[in-house]
């Protein structure tokens, strides 16, 4: 039996019986790991607020290595994240950040990438006011760390740079093909020229700039669609939180 | 050797219950065998009138026998004065402190978008509407202090701004004979906002 500690974020929580939690929890060493949180449910439970989702803890838990369920011992909160709940679009957004990294990230695997991906956009969403252009950047980041960065510099096939003009855009391979391309490989969309020059600069912008970076009127929907399809060609389900944030850019 | 069928069909059946496992459900489906059998037919018909007399309160969506519901229809409850609950239990646990005079509104459930649950979902609309026909002078938002339901309080407060009502938040803080030393940091920051003056 090891003891183990890490730094983690909480990404759900369940009610295991009439005391207990089941937590999952994104670390910074381990990836991410799931643990039973004893007594956790009673009014005075020592973990208090630290399993809330959103939660930015400093745990220990034991267990052998690479089980599928560990025991919680200790869960001391870094950063609560409080405010992000008192704000509807903001807390919309934070669930969809947790959900879709829950959804893609095995268990067990380090993934310190995508630890330090979800702990600064979950900042940058709680020092910022709320921009929807987190949401897609976050998902291009997200597919970017887990490996699957789309290629918008080359054509997939010939490898050439694009003619100005339109491109076309495959989702199931990420990445852009030429206009003479697309005759012989169906894209599963077309954009202009101008989409890729945004999506390139999403891909290295810092995020605590993500408010500076201004869409053209028309653009965000496109590239809405651009990075939501491509996180479901990875996914393949279309996520619980997702359409609450739909609702929040029809009202903004 | 098999057990005969209606024992079995008995343990299965106790098994959906939550926190019931398969020794809980052999002892209890052994208890229920050797009692009288007056005592069987009691729990059975309990069970049956849970299923066919209770319904939800056309008014407060409490669970009851009668519609509306007793809290709903006593003419000595404050009906100017809602307290907002998750689940119709919760309404039975405030009832038990026997100190509030006011009447409920029961959500039926709390805004979860990991769980896809949205407003539509829950009667936050009928809520609107009673404090509208009622008069309602106060809303006390008393569901959970955690995540969802503190953003489904976070809604609510919002949703109801335009109507003129005062809008409260039942207390959250330290638990009564807890120790400031064990306590976590969000809950030692809401037991600051929240005291009050001796």
């Amino acid at each position: 039996m090891g003891l183990h500690s890490a730094q983690g974020i909480v990404l759900r929580r369940f009610n295991l019986s009439e005391k207990d939690k089941l937590v999952t929890f994104l670390t910074d060493r381990y990836g991410k790991i799931k643990a039973v949180a004893k007594s956790a449910r009673m009014a005075k439970s020592r973990f208090g607020a630290a399993l809330e989702p959103l939660s930015v803890v400093q745990l220990i838990y034991f267990g052998r290595e690479n089980q599928t369920l560990y025991r919680l011992n200790q869960a001391e909160i870094d950063h609560s994240f409080q405010s992000l709940r008192e704000d509807p679009c903001k807390i919309y957004s934070a669930a969809y950040f947790i959900e879709l990294t829950d959804s893609l990230i095995p268990e067990g695997h380090p993934e310190p990438q995508v630890f330090r991906l979800l702990k600064e956009t979950l900042e940058t969403l709680q020092n910022n006011k709320f921009n929807a252009i987190l949401v897609r950047l976050f998902e291009l980041r997200l597919m970017a760390v887990l490996g699957y960065t789309p290629q918008l510099t080359h054509c997939l096939a010939c490898k050439k740079e694009p003619e100005p003009g339109w491109v076309g855009f495959s989702y199931n391979r990420r990445g852009i093909l030429c206009q003479p391309c697309t005759s012989k490989l169906q894209p599963g969309t077309r954009f202009q020229q101008g989409i890729l020059i945004y999506l390139k600069k999403m891909l290295t912008l810092d995020l605590k700039n993500s408010n500076r970076l201004k869409l053209p009127k028309g653009m965000e929907d496109e590239i809405e669609t651009v990075t939501h399809r491509l996180i479901l060609s990875h996914s393949g389900r279309e996520l619980k939180s997702y359409p609450f944030i739909k609702a929040l850019s029809g009202n903004l | 050797m098999k057990r005969p069928v209606p024992v079995t069909d008995l343990i299965e059946e106790l098994k959906r219950l939550p926190g019931i496992g398969q020794k809980t459900a052999e002892r209890l489906s052994f208890f229920i065998m050797r009692g009288p059998a007056e005592r069987a037919k009691k729990l059975a018909q309990a069970i049956r009138d849970v299923q066919e007399k209770i319904v939800l309160c056309s008014s407060c969506h409490g669970i009851t026998d009668e519609n509306p519901c007793l809290i709903c229809k006593n003419p000595e409850r404050d009906s100017t004065q809602i307290c907002v609950v998750e689940e119709p239990h919760d309404v039975y646990v405030m009832e038990n402190l026997g100190e509030y005079r006011g009447v409920y509104h029961v959500l039926m459930g709390v805004i979860s978008p990991l769980d896809g649950i949205g407003p539509a979902d829950l009667t936050i609309e009928a809520l609107k509407e009673r404090v509208q026909q009622d008069k309602v002078k106060e809303v006390i938002l008393a569901t959970n202090p955690d995540m969802e339901g503190e953003s489904t309080a976070v809604y609510i407060s919002k949703f109801l701004k335009s109507l003129n009502v005062k809008v409260t938040r039942i207390a959250r803080g330290l638990p009564v004979g807890a120790e400031i030393e064990y306590a976590d940091s969000v809950t030692l920051i809401k037991s600051l906002e929240g005291r009050t003056e001796m």
